[in-house]
């Protein structure tokens, strides 16, 4: 309590130097403030149920071969932002099937190449295809910041090693897709 | 000397971390799908060169041309080969059954032979098919359903092959022994069934 009463004594002390020397005015200043924005990037969130595209039975059945109806619904990302210029990148694994990994035998394959493609980001689309022996247009370049809906899909459905192999009998077949969104430098 | 030097290695270290997970997004899609198993067969071809006494092929009715010889009324010899297109991406049972164990009178008379004549005749029917071979002995003993059926451990794809033969003088009663009149038939199926 003492310690209380001497600080309040210190300020009215100061307040009264202060009003004396009013009269020849002092300034301080300017003082610079800064900040900064990161540059970031969200790929929004699936709005298309879930995170697989369910492609059903690969082959009719009659022949062996891979249909050539095969289509799944798209996955949209949405609300999907980058607060500086960026980068969409689309990747993709093939289908191969996950329980008879042996070699397939002559005239069989085990393998589904696509194309999978990112649209709504870029004026080009980001495309990749399995199984392709270089994917240029994978990445495409955004200058300006963005926010949107970015739309990915599969489509261009072919057996690896030809559309005359027969694919082997498996109850699961996996691949997978990845789009990436990243700042670009 | 050596703690400054930790702290400054620390210092540089946080923001890189700060910046990499703030500069890049990540959404990852599975793509799935199944292949069941399932067999096919196409439909016969005759098989070039490999006919002897069949007239040939009329859908999936095989036709015997001269199935009695005049000068002994008994069985002629017949042969021909089949081939189907075919593949299974499982491994698959290959079955092979006849529906009279024979080739047998379809008339509707019943009731057994007289003496000493003949009325069904036996054949082989063998089938190749991806490295595996079956015979089934279609031996006119008794008017009933046979079968023979293999194993074949993985996927299939190609040719099979379906050779049918009828032996001269074949009956089922002796050898060479004169057939009854009529017209004589069976009906084979050829299985591909996966396991």
């Amino acid at each position: 309590m003492r310690l209380f009463s001497s600080s309040l004594a210190a300020l009215l002390i100061a307040g009264s130097g202060s009003a004396a020397l009013g009269q020849t005015t002092a300034q301080r200043g300017p003082v610079p403030i800064s900040g900064n924005v990161p540059a970031l990037c969200t790929s929004g969130t699936n709005s298309s149920g879930s995170g697989n595209f369910d492609l059903g039975v690969l082959t009719n059945t009659g022949t062996g071969l891979l249909r050539n109806d095969l289509v799944a619904p798209p996955k949209i990302l949405t609300g999907a932002f980058c607060s500086a210029r960026s980068n969409i990148t689309v990747s993709a694994t093939p289908l191969l099937s996950v329980n008879n990994t042996a070699s397939p035998g002559n005239g069989f394959s085990r393998t589904v190449n696509f194309t999978a493609t990112a649209t709504g980001w870029t004026t080009t689309a980001a495309t990749f295809t399995t199984g392709a022996a270089s994917n240029p247009a994978a990445t495409q370049l955004r200058p300006t910041p963005f926010l949107g809906d970015i739309t990915v899909s599969i489509n261009g459905f072919s057996t690896g090693g030809g559309n005359g192999l027969r694919l082997v009998a498996d109850p699961a077949y996996l691949g997978s897709v990845t789009v990436t969104l990243a700042v670009a430098s | 000397m050596r703690a400054r030097l930790l702290l400054i290695l620390a210092g540089l270290a946080l923001p890189a971390a700060a910046y990499g997970q703030s500069n890049s997004a990540v959404s990852n899609f599975g793509v799935t799908g199944n292949v069941p198993g399932s067999c096919a067969v196409g439909a016969p071809q005759l098989a070039a060169g490999r006919q002897n006494n069949f007239l040939g092929l009329n859908g999936t009715t095989l036709q015997i041309d001269q199935l009695v010889n005049p000068a002994t009324l008994s069985t002629n010899a017949a042969s021909v080969e089949v081939r189907f297109e075919a593949v299974c991406t499982f491994p698959h049972r290959l079955k092979v059954e006849t529906q009279n164990n024979g080739l047998w009178s379809t008339s509707e008379r019943t009731g057994p032979a007289p003496e000493g004549f003949g009325n069904a005749i036996p054949y082989r029917a063998d089938v190749t098919w991806d490295d595996t071979n079956l015979r089934l002995n279609a031996d006119a003993g008794v008017r009933r359903i046979a079968n023979n059926s293999v194993l074949v451990d993985g996927a299939g794809l190609g040719d099979l092959l379906l050779r049918l033969e009828i032996d001269a003088g074949a009956t089922n009663e002796r050898a060479n022994a004169p057939l009854l009149a009529g017209t004589y038939g069976d009906t084979l199926r050829i299985t591909l069934e996966p396991q």
